[in-house]
């Protein structure tokens, strides 16, 4: 059978198909999985994160809409909103911002480029990987650092500027010129995975 | 209008969910009349969410994929298309706007609903008139309705001045064929006394006017069940509670 656009998956699961939610998983689920650990740390709450995240999505499925983007990356907002719930109904700090705080100047590519390539089920997504976090690494470090503080530590730019001890200015510049930069960068994957 | 250069650079930050509430909702206001600001914002998104890829790889446990499918079959999806109306996606839009500056008390889940809501709605905000009306005035008090040791999925607005209350309700089914909502102002120690009946979108959203019935002070609001047409009393045991506050 041909593979499905991401979209026929989701218009499936709103009639109630879970073989279309099954396949939603397996090409998903490792990117989800490995989101909710970089902001929860403990494996058990990621599980849980990403069960949740994916109940959510099958719930309101018809909801989707695909004028607002693609289904990835609607899947993990539904997952990042939820995983940094988690980490401050825990009254904790998202794992992101703990090893950005005191990172040097590593950033959290450092880590995926030591990890080494996890068994993943798809070249697709295995390209994602390396060309998002090869973008990642060619920005300039403090752009770099701003957008991982708000993505993945869950902070406004006002508390990233206090974290940082940096003008507010200064931080929505380099947030600005970061995702400009970002948005030329993986333009070839974002086409790809469009509507 | 709302002016574009004020507001550009709120964009990057907006898809990264980087602004305050108060920012969120004034840069929302903007983005329903700037297409330029919608385009930004739609791309970012899409930039926000390939940063996922970038988390460093972690294996993915086996049995993880069981437990998805099987909850999965215990719940059904929610019915329906995005429907939502010009003039309830302009409601929900007022709606956002007060309850940031009313503090922080939309899950994050909401937000990003009325958010998507607002965008799709552009710029038709007249028939919500009454709305902005009812909500935007100093008088206002406010009541969150909660099942027992449950978030609030309702909140209510009461312009005491004009005799309104504006129902702001957010993941709650609609009422089975035949039954109706009936929302209830309670005064301690005496019968409830029926503010009117409604019921939600498929996507379990409703922004809806009521009157309140003119000189009564209540304390408490409640929701019940009932069946359609609504009754004279309560027949069941309210399934969303809260106590008024302010105003
Ligand atoms: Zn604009």
């Amino acid at each position: 059978m041909a593979s499905q656009s991401d979209r026929a998956l989701v218009e499936r699961m709103t009639a109630g198909d879970d073989r279309a939610l099954a396949e939603l998983y397996d090409r998903h689920a490792s990117t989800l999985y490995a989101l909710a650990v970089a902001i929860a740390r403990e494996r058990a709450d990621a599980e849980e994160i990403v069960a949740d995240a994916l109940g959510q999505a099958w719930r309101t499925a018809a909801q989707f809409d695909p004028g607002r983007g693609s289904v990835a990356a609607w899947l993990a907002t539904i997952t990042r909103t939820r995983a940094l719930d988690l980490v401050r109904a825990r009254g904790r700090r998202a794992l992101a911002l703990e090893r950005a705080a005191g990172q040097s100047s590593e950033g959290l590519a450092a880590p995926l480029a030591a990890a080494g390539e996890a068994p993943d089920r798809g070249v697709e997504r295995l390209e994602a990987r390396q060309l998002v976090g090869r973008s990642l690494a060619e920005l300039p470090e403090p752009q770099r650092r701003v957008i991982e503080l708000a993505y993945f530590g869950g902070l406004t730019q006002t508390e990233i500027a206090a974290e940082l001890q940096e003008p507010l200015g200064t931080v929505k510049t380099r947030m600005r010129a970061g995702m400009e930069k970002l948005r030329g960068s993986l333009a070839q994957l974002l086409s790809r995975e469009g509507p | 209008m709302t002016d574009h250069q004020g507001y550009r650079e709120l964009a990057a930050p907006f898809a990264l969910d980087a602004l305050t509430v108060a920012e969120r909702a004034a840069f929302e206001a903007h983005l329903a009349e700037c297409a330029i600001c919608r385009a930004d914002v739609q791309a970012f998104r899409e930039v926000a969410g390939a940063l996922a890829y970038a988390a460093p790889a972690a294996a993915l446990p086996a049995e993880l994929r069981d437990r998805v499918l099987r909850e999965a079959r215990h719940v059904r999806p929610l019915a329906g298309r995005r429907t939502v109306g010009p003039w309830l996606a302009a409601a929900a839009a007022l709606v956002l706007a007060v309850a940031a500056g009313y503090g922080y008390w939309w899950e994050r889940a909401a937000r990003d609903e009325l958010s998507a809501a607002l965008v799709a709605m552009r710029a038709r905000l007249d028939s919500a008139d009454r709305l902005v009306g009812a909500i935007l005035d100093s008088t206002v008090g406010t009541a969150d309705l909660a099942a027992t040791g449950k978030a609030p999925t309702m909140r209510l607005y009461w312009n005491r001045a004009r005799g309104l209350v504006v129902v702001a309700a957010f993941d709650l089914p609609p009422a089975p064929a035949g039954r109706t909502y009936q929302l209830w102002a309670i005064k301690k120690g005496q019968a409830p006394v029926s503010v009117g009946t409604f019921n939600t979108l498929p996507g379990g959203r409703a922004v809806i006017t009521l009157q309140m019935p003119a000189g009564f002070k209540p304390d408490l609001s409640a929701v019940t069940e009932e069946p359609a047409g609504g009754s004279a009393q309560p027949t069941q045991q309210p399934f969303l509670v809260g106590a008024w506050q302010g105003g």
